[in-house]
């Protein structure tokens, strides 16, 4: 068994934590079932029967839209013999069906039929489709702690996770962005902590994306994290409960520097958003962007992307992301927010596939690293100590603010990690 | 996709010289040739792999790949730089091409639709070292210029597109 409080450190991490088996099942228990995790959005549901599949954890569930318009997180699991009832990504349905026996669900997932009823003896209220435990929103985010123990969303998000997503939201005119672009699954053969760790790192971009910024040099990131290390004012932020970002804010020059178009092409977005909040709020929204952060502990909000990470074997996982779209815009921009989607996410983008590889090079690199440490021996661990001498407390708030380059956010995600996955 | 009837007729010649055709490109890609291979495409080329089995229209929705010649240009660009982490080394690929079928585009004697299945094998040997297996079905828009044959769509249709796939970072 691990001792977690010691296999993370401030200013270190065992590598074993991303390759041995049961640490990979207690998160799956202590993560993604005892804690909050993210779901889907509702606007993915647009009409009533509408539905889609996903895991929480390893857990396969339905969200769904029922007849009344409410919103639902169902096993994907028949109640009497569990077979899948879903086995497609989406689709829209007036009753789930068993294909096994015929047992038919509402879309509320009450048991409603049941063939041959004579040998039937139990009672049907109490073979509804299991679902969490808890289950909650904010601005159509839409979260499920499964085992129900949880503290309220509300304190999961805190004020800094709230502020994430409002951020976001407010980019739109009406307050709401759409989940309508379709999912693209990336498969990453790496444990499923590396890629919050990776997205939201402010170090590696001139590296692992030297070729990214060295073909397609007109990209903001040459500003937002590429400046010279005393010249860039742009932070990495660790807000609290495990949830960080890479605040590019300080170091945008221009309105509207992060939509990566011309000023034409996006004066009718600003129009927009001039008409629906002021000038002077509009001028402030275009110049902050969309944040570049993590909800822990499977929730990306990269920039105009929302990804999700999914845990599928200690070596594996799926990147999984869509393009956000705009309620209240021109098409035209909604389209190119989706080919600027299409440049930097995907295992086909100029951006992620190589974050995918060097993944995938640190997992087969921790591959003794259970067996160094189980004899006693060091050396296989991952060094988080950059910029620990710098980060500044806000003693209020308990937020932690360093250089963009600095660990902070890795250590932000390992701090919430280590207090989940210690806890009694 | 194609939901086509079977193909006309068409006279020997040419089938034979866009089979050629095919089997030269895939060389290309296979062998990491991004300089030759792009001298294939047309100005005007779109490249494009959805990402799900049926058809949608790729402006209102994501796909793998999406490109316009511009977005092609950078993307062999990148792979040029001798820092796409993701091709370094390049995947070692070997691709079959079969089932050839040719439809002459309607009212334009130069150019032809022209489908076929693919089986690629990948080395994928930048870091998990896997044998990995890509199969589908290409449709290729092919447009004679200047005497020779030019790629101003090519479309893949992976088998499965729904995903999820690994990284798809060399010339499919």
């Amino acid at each position: 068994m691990i001792d977690y409080r010691a296999a993370i450190q401030p200013d270190h991490v065992d590598g074993e934590l991303y390759v041995d088996p049961e640490v990979f099942a207690e998160e799956m228990t202590r993560i993604f079932t005892r804690s909050w995790a993210f779901v889907g959005h509702e606007s993915e549901l647009a009409e009533p029967g509408d539905w889609v599949t996903w895991r929480i954890g390893r857990e396969p569930v339905i969200f769904v839209r029922d007849r009344d318009g409410e919103l639902h997180v169902l096993a994907n699991r028949c109640s009497h013999r569990g077979t899948t009832l879903c086995w497609a990504a989406r689709g829209h349905a007036r009753s789930f069906v068993c294909t096994y026996h015929g047992w038919t669900f509402s879309l509320a997932g009450e048991l409603k039929g049941v063939p041959y009823p004579g040998g039937f003896h139990r009672v049907k209220q109490e073979l509804g489709l299991a679902r969490p435990g808890q289950l909650g929103a904010y601005r159509g985010f839409v979260f499920a702690n499964l085992s129900g123990d949880a503290p309220p969303l509300e304190r999961h998000l805190g004020a800094g996770g709230k502020d994430l997503i409002d951020r976001l939201c407010d980019l739109s005119p009406s307050g709401r962005i759409q989940i309508r672009a379709g999912w693209i699954g990336h498969r990453i053969d790496a444990n499923w902590k590396m890629l919050p760790e990776s997205d939201n790192d402010g170090y590696h971009l001139r590296w692992v994306h030297a070729s990214m910024v060295e073909s397609a040099p007109d990209t903001y990131y040459e500003e937002a994290v590429l400046g010279a290390e005393q010249s860039n004012p742009s932070l990495a932020v660790d807000h609290g409960g495990g949830h960080v970002e890479l605040d590019f804010r300080p170091s945008y020059t221009s309105d509207g520097a992060w939509l990566g178009m011309s000023a034409d092409k996006a004066a009718p977005y600003r129009r927009a958003l001039e008409a629906a909040h002021g000038p002077k709020r509009a001028k402030e929204l275009l110049h902050a962007g969309p944040p570049h952060a993590m909800i822990f502990p499977n929730l990306f909000l990269g920039e105009m992307n929302l990804a999700i990470v999914e845990p599928v074997a200690p070596g594996a996982s799926i990147h999984h992301h869509t393009a956000v779209q705009l309620e209240g815009v021109d098409e035209s921009f909604n389209r190119r927010l989706l080919r600027q989607s299409e440049a930097a996410l995907g295992p086909a983008s100029f951006i992620v596939p190589d974050d995918a590889v060097t993944a995938e090079r640190m997992q087969r690199a921790f591959a003794g690293a259970a067996a160094l440490r189980s004899a006693g021996a060091g050396g296989a661990r991952v060094d988080l100590s950059r910029g620990l001498e710098r980060e500044v407390v806000d003693e209020r708030s308990g937020r932690r603010a360093g250089h963009v380059t600095d660990e902070t956010t890795n250590r932000g995600f390992w701090r919430r990690y280590r207090e989940v996955m210690s806890q009694s | 996709m194609s939901g086509a009837g079977p193909p006309p007729a068409i006279d020997e010649a040419t089938r034979r010289e866009i089979e050629a055709f095919l089997f030269f490109e895939a060389r290309l890609a296979d062998e990491s040739r991004y300089d030759e291979w792009e001298t294939l495409v047309t100005d005007d080329v779109h490249y494009w792999v959805p990402a799900e089995p049926s058809d949608y229209d790729p402006a209102t929705r994501l796909s793998y790949v999406n490109d316009n010649r511009s977005r092609l240009a950078t993307r062999i660009r990148q792979l040029k730089t001798g820092l796409r982490h993701a091709q370094i080394p390049p995947s070692l690929m070997r691709r079959l091409i079969s089932n050839v079928e040719i439809f002459p585009v309607e009212g334009r004697g130069d150019e032809y639709r022209v489908e076929s299945n693919f089986v690629l094998y990948e080395l994928a040997r930048q870091a998990t070292g896997d044998l990995r297996l890509w199969t589908g079905r290409t449709t290729h828009r092919l447009r004679r210029v200047d005497g020779r044959l030019r790629i101003a769509a090519k479309r893949i249709d992976l088998v499965n597109a729904s995903g999820p796939i690994p990284n798809l970072t060399f010339l499919i």
